[in-house]
């Protein structure tokens, strides 16, 4: 059953942890966790939401850990690699731009730039698929939380995206 | 509806999440606002273009050593139950085990047929029917010889080169089997004409570039075989399950470019 989801969590914990070897230790740490506490998984419930879960306290135990990254407001502004200020989004025909201009990579790198908060709702909606109340049960949070998280997410994404295709040198600053 | 609640709901709008009645409205908003209607375009957009980025599959390193450190668990869970936990969690440590497991101890009859074959015919100094490295001359006897339409692959930019062929009688069927050597090591590609739904395909789901695989190992023959609605494939070897997925990858796409000649 657990193992069923094993490629969905090595693919989530690849992205929180941009890291091969430490994306499988945290795999590994939260099925052996999910493993000894199976008694406490209430059957007929979401066994994925609730192994993501598990995975979800094992990232970020090791994260305060090790001190690297936390879970920043959902008032913080990104500040690694786009600044918002210079990157409007892109409308109309430069929309279809957009999506022709985006090469392989650009949307992990993209991710990358984001804080956990959003990124994580984002990586757990749009990449998985799970939905909004999987994802608020993921996070312990209420699923209006999660939508606004995801809103947010998505913006920052897509200003990071138009970033990199003006970088690219494929869109041009609209000016 | 008007624009401004449309945007208000948008994101829930094309994630689905809206009820049934919000999402009528919004449906009869966008068909008379050419805007609006763009707007959820684009979010659809981009909803395709992250749930299309590439997913890469855990490694079967990974999976070998969980269900290594699953079992040593599984027996401190049941040796030293009164020491650590009330006897419940040695049943359900148990049960998670089975589940866990059940997918490695038992092929499906078809896999392990599969692997007997492999094993067979590696013993055998040569075991084509037919020894070519030519790829049409192959295809072109499996049509004679037994109606098969069959793909021979190229996978000799891996390394891996084609010696031939012959035909296999397996779940009480003609099959296409192909013989390929990487080194001194025998790679075997297995094509049966069985519809899906016929067979069931045991094992560890894996998916590999977007595909759906179903990996198997045994006294250290692994498998991956998958079906594609019409036939069934199987690959054997002990090669790893990189070069494994890989040549599975190729086979299914030298498979689709043909279908559409």
């Amino acid at each position: 059953m657990a193992l069923v989801h094993l490629d969905a969590l090595y693919h989530v914990a690849l992205r929180l942890t941009r890291n091969r070897a430490e994306a499988e230790d945290v795999v590994q740490e939260a099925l052996l966790r999910a493993f000894r506490n199976f008694r406490r998984f209430n059957p007929g419930t979401n066994c994925r939401a609730w192994l993501f879960t598990i995975m979800r306290n094992v990232f970020l135990n090791r994260v305060r850990r090790e001190g690297r990254e936390v879970l920043e407001g959902e008032g913080t502004l990104i500040t690694a690699g786009v600044d918002s200020a210079t990157a409007p989004e892109p409308a109309g025909n430069a929309e279809e731009e957009f999506f022709q201009t985006i090469v392989h990579g650009d949307v992990d790198r993209a991710l990358q730039t984001l804080p956990l908060v959003f990124r994580e709702a984002v990586i757990l909606a749009d990449l998985e698929g799970l939905s909004y109340r999987e994802v608020a049960d993921v996070l312990g949070c209420p699923v209006g939380t999660i939508m606004s998280r995801l809103s947010r997410g998505r913006h920052l994404l897509r200003q990071a995206l138009s970033q990199f295709a003006r970088e690219h040198g494929y869109l041009k600053d609209a000016e | 509806m008007n624009c401004q609640e449309f945007e208000a709901c948008l994101h829930p709008y094309v994630d689905g999440e809206l009820a049934v009645g919000e999402t009528s409205a919004a449906d009869v908003h966008a068909a008379e606002c050419g805007r609006c209607a763009d707007l959820a375009r684009r979010e659809r957009r981009f909803r395709q273009l992250l749930r299309r980025q590439p997913r890469e599959a855990a490694s079967a390193e990974l999976r070998a050593r969980l269900v290594s450190r699953i079992h040593r668990e599984r027996r401190r869970a049941i040796l030293r139950p009164w020491l650590v936990a009330p006897a419940i969690a040695a049943a359900s440590a148990a049960i998670v085990v089975a589940v866990l497991i059940s997918a490695w101890r038992s092929p499906s009859p078809l896999i392990g047929e599969l692997i007997d074959k492999h094993i067979a015919y590696a013993q055998i100094e040569r075991p084509a029917e037919l020894a070519s490295a030519d790829p049409t001359e192959i295809e072109m006897w499996f049509r004679q010889r037994a109606g098969l339409r069959v793909t021979v692959p190229d996978y000799s930019p891996s390394g891996i080169r084609l010696v031939g062929a012959r035909l296999a009688e397996t779940h009480e069927q003609k099959a296409a089997y192909l013989f390929y050597e990487k080194g001194r090591t025998l790679l075997s590609v297995f094509m049966l004409p069985i519809p899906t739904g016929d067979v069931a395909l045991a094992g560890a789901r894996v998916s590999y570039r977007g595909h759906a695989y179903v990996t198997y190992e045994q006294k250290g023959y692994r498998t991956v075989s998958w079906s594609d609605g019409r036939a069934v494939f199987g690959l054997v070897s002990m090669l790893d399950y990189e070069a494994l997925l890989e040549c599975a990858d190729r086979l299914r796409a030298e498979r689709a470019t043909q279908t559409r000649l």
